[in-house]
Order: structure tokens, then C-alpha cells, then sequence
């Protein structure tokens, strides 16, 4: 029976932060085996040291994979760094330009009833973004008035994961554009339209078959006016999983952090760094 | 079906096209706004472009409130806060933007550009991918509350294809007439956008954002020159030293290792010829920081004191070493900081890899750089560098940056308004409004509805 802390054998399952970044990996599997993670040698670790090592796996990847907490830190820091800083800048009154009297209120607040609403409405950005996003589940398009009902096919009842894509489908070839509710299928759109490509703009490619031929008037004028993509859409994605893992500095100075704090896992370069960390910066100072 | 939209004051009649247009680009960080005309063929000129801080500020040491022009008044830049009527490049506090598109244009003796709503037509820029709530309130503001005569709202980008090319080969463009094929890189102050574009309109699949801006880098910096001396509420100052010092290192392990200190055993020398000292501002004798090359001879202690210094006033100097280049190098790894984007060089190809294979080259060989954070200097070396290593070598890749990166996008939208043809084409005015909606001029702006 333990007497110490519980130790759960749980999977590692990474907490997808809520502001974005949607297109991070769900979560690690990881390979419970061997004679490392034998519970019984771990219970009662408080040693951070050893618990890390034996709760990560062997491959890269899961020891990257960061835990919910620290993901959290990294998520504030870079809304901190994103922000304006205005923290007391709300309140900031604007102030009443010298004229008229009656003329400057009816001014303030609005000409007519749209204009008042939005002068006083204190919505933030992230409002709009999550207005629009309750739309786009509501009623399955970005904008009503501008982009056609997608009423016209039925609604598939396929799962996503059996659908076939235009590629495999028998109806692939046709330069009708696909709906902007299935956006990773719209890169593929490129290969398809040149694969089955007839008529081409460049006549000198005949021969060539290095050059790609170009899209003909009827698809350019389908790329062109499909409608734009969501805010959250249009992040650009994550670098290819072969890229390098994040670089991280010291924290003193800026250069290649070399060494990790073991207790607030802050890394320095050096001996002297590290000293100057575990005076003033170390997070054992407040914890 | 069409809502009658009820203006406060009656259209005019016949629907003309106004003689004067408005251009306002309207970013995070400033305002570029400028009158152009389409009544004479000269080419539009960059000084009637006005650059307007886009920002309300207010002064603890004076007491006193700065909206948009008057921002330049300041005599103390020390401890302001700041209030921001654009948040993520969209105008999200109409409020604010009001009051400063009021004290720049409407204000009756010290407008910076002057002119009279009801008589001149309006350019609009905003960036892409915008909620499509934000697009209807500045449609709505536009007409029902300042009452342009005419009005175009398209994405800041495509502007670009309509000011001359910097490409030495491209032949020179006639006005009105849009660039074929071009790719724009929007460095911006809350964001960085790469923009495809086809005779001036984009392909939307296409558009790619990076949450890394001028903003960024500026709180980047905060946080790194904090280490030594706190500037976490000095927005302005610490702007100005990135502007002034930091530039994009073309081989950032090197750099790296030529200013560093070495370890307690192994200590080495620090290239001094990359370290800076700044003399930061006092607004009592030294009205503007500036930065000269580091002296180590020189005692900082004594030089607060006023021993030593021209003049014997007091200078309270910082030293910069890697935060000159370790700061940019945010635009091209975003996940030093923990961000999982690609970096710029990534997201060009992400961009270029959605379009149609036969496209490829022509948009690799035709990149333009705008925005404001362009103007770091090796930027365009250091792109066209990494592109160029993550793209087939048979490829041409060339990247330019345009000459005035911030007011380029402005210098389009003059280029634009030179045509009157075009104009017509695009511009609704207060009576198509007054009559179709505002649904109506949304399909119009998004190119589906013939006028």
C-alpha cells in the first residue's frame, strides 16, 4: 500500500490550450513498459529529477511534449508579450473637443441607432472572434449575406475519416471549387485541378514536362473568389515535424542556455548565470 | 432583400464619383492617410502621404490627453498609457478611432488632412480575415456616421499591386493597372500576414498570418533590456531603441558567440564592435535617445553623476549586446518564445504550397515586403537567404522590400484612385448604400455582386 503520494500510470495526454494553436499534435501515447516505470520504484519521488526521467518517454517527442502547466506559462507569456500593456488604458476617457454643446454630445454618442451601438459597445477583439466562431456553428457559413447557402449538397453523413477525398472519388477532374467547410482538402484542389488538366494557358509546355501547367480561366476564377478564411483559419500552421526542437536561451545573459534550473526548470549558460538566476530570478525565492 | 438604411443626412442625387478620394491605411500602430485626386495624371507623391500615430494617449507628468496628430506634441514620452482603438489590426474600439480620425481630418484648424466627408470618396484598408462583425460596424461608421460620399473597403494587401513595382526588370506600371503576380509580406505592428496575389486580388486559401509583430518585438525587448533596468512601461523609449539598434543577424550562431561573456572558467573576450551603448532620454536636456558604439573605458556610475560627459550632464546609459539580434530573430523562430508557427521563411512556402503547382515560381520570384518592421536592417538579406535554403536550387527566388515599406500600401491606393475608371468600378457611393443595404456592399467589397 502506498503511503506516499499516488503515482497514476496515466497516458501522457497533452492539454490542448484554449487560445488557438489548433493545429497541435492531440496528445502523446506513451509506451508503458519496462523496468524503469515500474511504479513500485517511483512512489513517493518528490525528486523532480527522477520523476521526469522516468514519466517521459523515449523518444523525442514525448519528452517535449511539455506538461499542462508549463504549457499554461508558455500560453500567458505570449498573450503578455502580444498585449498591449493597457491594462489602465480602458478607462482612458476621451475627451470633449472644445465646440458647440449640444452639437458635441449628439456627436459622441452617434448619429443613428447602428453607430450608437457600436460607439458604445465595449467589445474586444475577443468578442468578435467568438461571436463569429458561434455563427460559423450556428449556422455552418462565415458571412450570410455574402457567401451562397451550402444547402445545395446535401450534408454528408459520412465520418470525416471515411469520406473520400476528390482525388479518390469518380467525380474528380471537375473544376467545381470545394465548399470552405472542409479547408485542409482545399490545398489538394491544386494537385487535382493539374492532374486532370487539359487546356492550358502556356502553349509552349506541350513539350515540356518540367513545367507545371497553369490553371485554367474557370478554376483561377474559383480560387479567386472563394470566400476568405476565418481569423483562426488563417494562422499559419506549425513548422514540419522534422524541424529542429525549440531553441531556449539563459535567462542572464541570452546566450544557448546549456544547464536547467532543477527547481523552476529556467535554463543559464553558465556557472556564473546560474548563481545570478538562483538569487534573484529562481522561482524558489517565492514559492 | 434590401433594408432601407436611414442616413442622417440625404445622399446626393446623381451618384457621382467624387473628385477627391481619402486614402486611409489604417494600421495598429499609425494611420497613413493622404487626398488624391483623379482629376490630373500626376504620379502620387509620397508627401501628401501623412503618417498618424493611431493611438490615444494619456501623460501622467503633463495631465493631458494626446489623441492621434498631437501624440508628435509630447514633450514627455516617460510612463504614458496608452489606449489603442485597433486591437489584432482591426478597428475594434470605434470610440477611439473616432476621436482620432476626427482630430486628423475633421478637426476645423489643425486637421493634418484636411477635408470634407460628404464631398470626397474613402479608401479603407484593413487587414485579412477579419470577423465579419468588425466589417459591417465600419461600414456602418463610415456611411452613417461620417458620411463619405464613396467608399471602398478591401484588405490592406492587395493595394500593394497598384503602387510601382521594385523589381528593377518589371516594366513600369501604368495607374490603375495591378501587378500580376505578386506575393506580399506584411510585417506589421500586430502581426505579419504573406499575401498571394493575382492582378491585385488574393487567394484566400492562401492568406497565412504569424501572431509576430512590431508589438512583439518592442515587449520582447521590454522583457530582455528589464534584465538590467526595468522599461516595462516605457512603450515609446524602448520602440526607439529597437528601431535604433537592433537589426537581423545573417548568421545568428555566430553572432551569438562573438558577444558572449564566456563561463566562470572559460571567460572570453566579447566583440565589442557589436555591443551599443544607449543614453537614454531625460526630456530635460537629451529630448531623444541615441546610441553610439560601446566604450568600455567609460564608468557608467560617473556618468550618472555628470563626471565626464559632454557638456557635464548626466547620462544614464544602457549597454545592448545580443538583444540587437536576438529580438528579430523572434520574426524568423517564433518558437524561441514558445510559439508553434513557423517562422517566415516556413510560412512563405506554406503560402506558395497552397497554390497551383504551375504558380509556384512565378510568386517564389516575386516577393515584396512592406510594413513598418521591414525597415530592420538585413532583413530582406536574411529572408531570401533562408528561402533560398528551403527551396530547390533551380528555383529563382527574389525578394525586395519596397521603398517606403510603411507608406507602400498608401502609395497603391493613390495609384488606385488616379483612375477613374477604376474608381467607378469599385467605389459605392452613399446612395447605392442608402438604397441595397449594407449585405449588399459587402458582396460588392468580396467581388460577388456587379454594380
Amino acid at each position: 500500500m502506498a503511503t506516499g503520494p499516488l503515482r497514476f500510470r496515466t497516458p501522457h495526454i497533452e492539454e490542448l490550450p484554449t487560445t488557438g494553436s489548433r493545429q497541435a499534435p492531440g496528445f502523446a501515447w506513451v509506451a508503458v513498459s519496462g523496468a524503469q516505470d515500474d511504479p513500485a520504484k517511483n512512489w513517493g519521488t518528490s525528486n523532480r529529477k527522477r520523476a521526469r526521467a522516468s514519466l517521459g518517454g523515449p523518444t523525442d517527442q514525448q519528452r517535449e511534449a511539455l506538461s499542462a502547466r508549463q504549457q499554461r506559462e508558455v500560453e500567458r507569456k505570449i498573450r503578455d508579450l502580444n498585449s498591449d500593456n493597457s491594462k489602465n488604458a480602458a478607462e482612458l476617457p476621451i475627451p470633449k473637443k472644445e465646440g458647440g454643446a449640444g452639437a458635441s454630445t449628439v456627436a459622441r454618442a452617434g448619429k443613428t441607432p447602428n453607430t450608437k451601438k457600436i460607439l458604445g459597445s465595449g467589445k474586444t477583439f475577443a468578442h468578435y472572434l467568438d461571436d463569429e466562431e458561434a455563427e460559423i456553428a450556428r449556422t455552418g457559413r462565415r458571412d450570410v449575406d455574402v457567401e451562397a447557402p451550402t444547402g445545395a449538397q446535401r450534408p454528408s453523413k459520412t465520418p470525416l475519416a471515411r469520406r473520400k477525398t476528390r482525388e479518390e472519388s469518380s467525380m474528380s477532374g471537375s473544376p467545381a471549387p470545394i465548399t470552405p467547410v472542409a479547408p485542409p482538402a482545399l490545398p489538394r484542389i491544386s494537385q487535382a485541378l493539374s492532374f486532370g488538366e487539359t487546356t492550358t494557358l502556356d502553349a509552349e509546355e506541350e513539350g515540356d514536362d518540367a513545367v507545371p501547367p497553369l490553371p485554367s480561366s474557370a478554376e483561377m476564377e474559383a480560387l479567386l473568389n472563394a470566400p476568405p478564411l476565418t481569423y483562426s483559419q488563417a494562422r499559419s500552421a506549425p513548422p514540419t515535424p522534422g524541424a529542429p526542437p525549440p531553441r531556449r536561451f539563459c535567462e542572464t545573459c541570452g546566450y544557448w542556455g546549456r544547464v536547467k534550473c532543477m527547481k523552476c526548470g529556467a535554463m543559464t549558460c553558465s556557472v556564473s548565470c546560474k548563481e545570478e538566476h538562483d538569487q534573484s530570478k529562481c522561482l524558489k525565492m517565492y514559492a | 432583400m434590401a433594408r432601407q438604411k436611414s442616413l442622417p443626412s440625404a445622399p446626393e442625387a446623381s451618384g457621382h464619383l467624387a473628385d477627391k478620394t481619402l486614402i486611409i491605411d489604417n494600421g495598429a500602430h499609425t494611420l497613413k492617410a493622404g487626398l488624391a485626386t483623379h482629376l490630373d495624371d500626376t504620379p502620387p507623391n509620397l508627401d501628401s502621404c501623412h503618417i498618424i500615430p493611431n493611438v490615444i494617449a494619456r501623460s501622467q507628468r503633463d495631465k493631458r490627453t494626446y489623441i492621434g496628430p498631437e501624440y508628435s506634441d509630447c514633450l514627455d514620452f516617460g510612463e504614458l498609457a496608452y489606449r489603442r482603438p485597433v486591437e489584432k489590426g482591426f478597428i475594434v474600439h470605434w470610440e477611439a478611432e473616432k476621436a482620432v480620425w476626427e482630430r486628423s481630418f475633421l478637426h476645423k484648424d489643425d486637421a493634418v488632412v484636411k477635408c470634407d466627408p460628404e464631398e470626397t470618396s474613402l479608401i479603407l484598408t484593413e487587414a485579412p480575415n477579419a470577423p465579419v462583425a468588425l466589417q459591417r460596424n465600419a461600414d456602418e461608421m463610415v456611411f452613417e456616421e461620417f458620411g463619405f460620399a464613396g467608399y471602398y473597403r478591401t484588405i490592406a494587401p492587395t493595394l500593394n499591386a497598384y503602387a510601382p513595382s521594385p523589381f528593377p526588370s518589371t516594366a513600369t506600371s501604368v495607374s490603375g493597372v495591378p501587378l500580376e503576380c505578386l506575393l506580399i509580406i506584411d510585417v506589421g505592428h500586430s502581426h505579419t500576414t504573406v499575401t498571394p496575389l493575382h492582378h491585385g486580388r488574393p487567394f484566400q486559401h492562401a492568406i497565412k498570418r504569424l501572431e509576430i509583430g512590431g508589438k512583439t518585438l518592442t515587449n520582447q525587448m521590454k522583457l530582455l533590456i528589464s534584465r538590467t533596468f526595468d522599461v516595462h512601461r516605457e512603450d515609446h523609449i524602448v520602440s526607439e531603441i529597437k528601431e535604433d539598434v537592433c537589426f537581423v543577424s545573417q548568421d545568428f550562431n555566430a553572432d551569438l558567440e562573438r558577444v558572449w561573456r564566456g563561463g566562470r572558467y572559460d571567460p572570453r573576450a566579447v566583440d565589442a564592435s557589436l555591443l551599443v551603448d544607449y543614453v537614454l532620454p531625460d526630456y530635460e536636456t537629451i529630448k531623444r535617445g541615441y546610441a553610439r558604439p560601446h566604450d568600455p573605458a567609460v564608468k557608467l556610475r560617473d556618468i550618472m553623476l555628470g563626471i565626464g560627459t559632454e557638456g557635464g550632464r548626466r547620462e544614464h546609459v544602457l549597454t545592448i549586446a545580443n538583444e540587437r539580434f536576438v529580438v528579430p530573430e523572434l520574426l524568423f523562430s517564433p518558437a524561441d518564445i514558445g510559439m508553434r508557427q513557423a517562422g517566415l521563411a516556413g510560412m512563405v512556402l506554406q503560402s506558395i504550397d497552397a497554390l497551383p503547382a504551375g504558380f509556384r515560381q512565378a510568386y517564389l520570384a516575386n516577393i515584396l515586403v512592406v510594413g513598418g518592421t521591414s525597415k530592420l536592417p538585413g532583413f530582406v538579406q536574411r529572408l531570401e537567404s533562408e528561402l533560398r535554403s528551403l527551396v530547390d536550387v533551380d528555383e529563382v527566388v527574389r525578394v525586395a522590400r519596397a521603398e517606403e515599406p510603411a507608406k507602400n500600401v498608401w502609395l497603391g491606393g493613390a495609384g488606385m484612385a488616379k483612375s477613374a475608371d477604376l474608381m467607378r468600378s469599385l467605389i459605392v457611393t452613399r446612395q447605392e448604400y442608402a438604397e441595397h443595404g449594407d449585405g449588399w456592399a459587402r458582396r460588392v467589397f468580396a467581388g460577388k455582386a456587379r454594380r
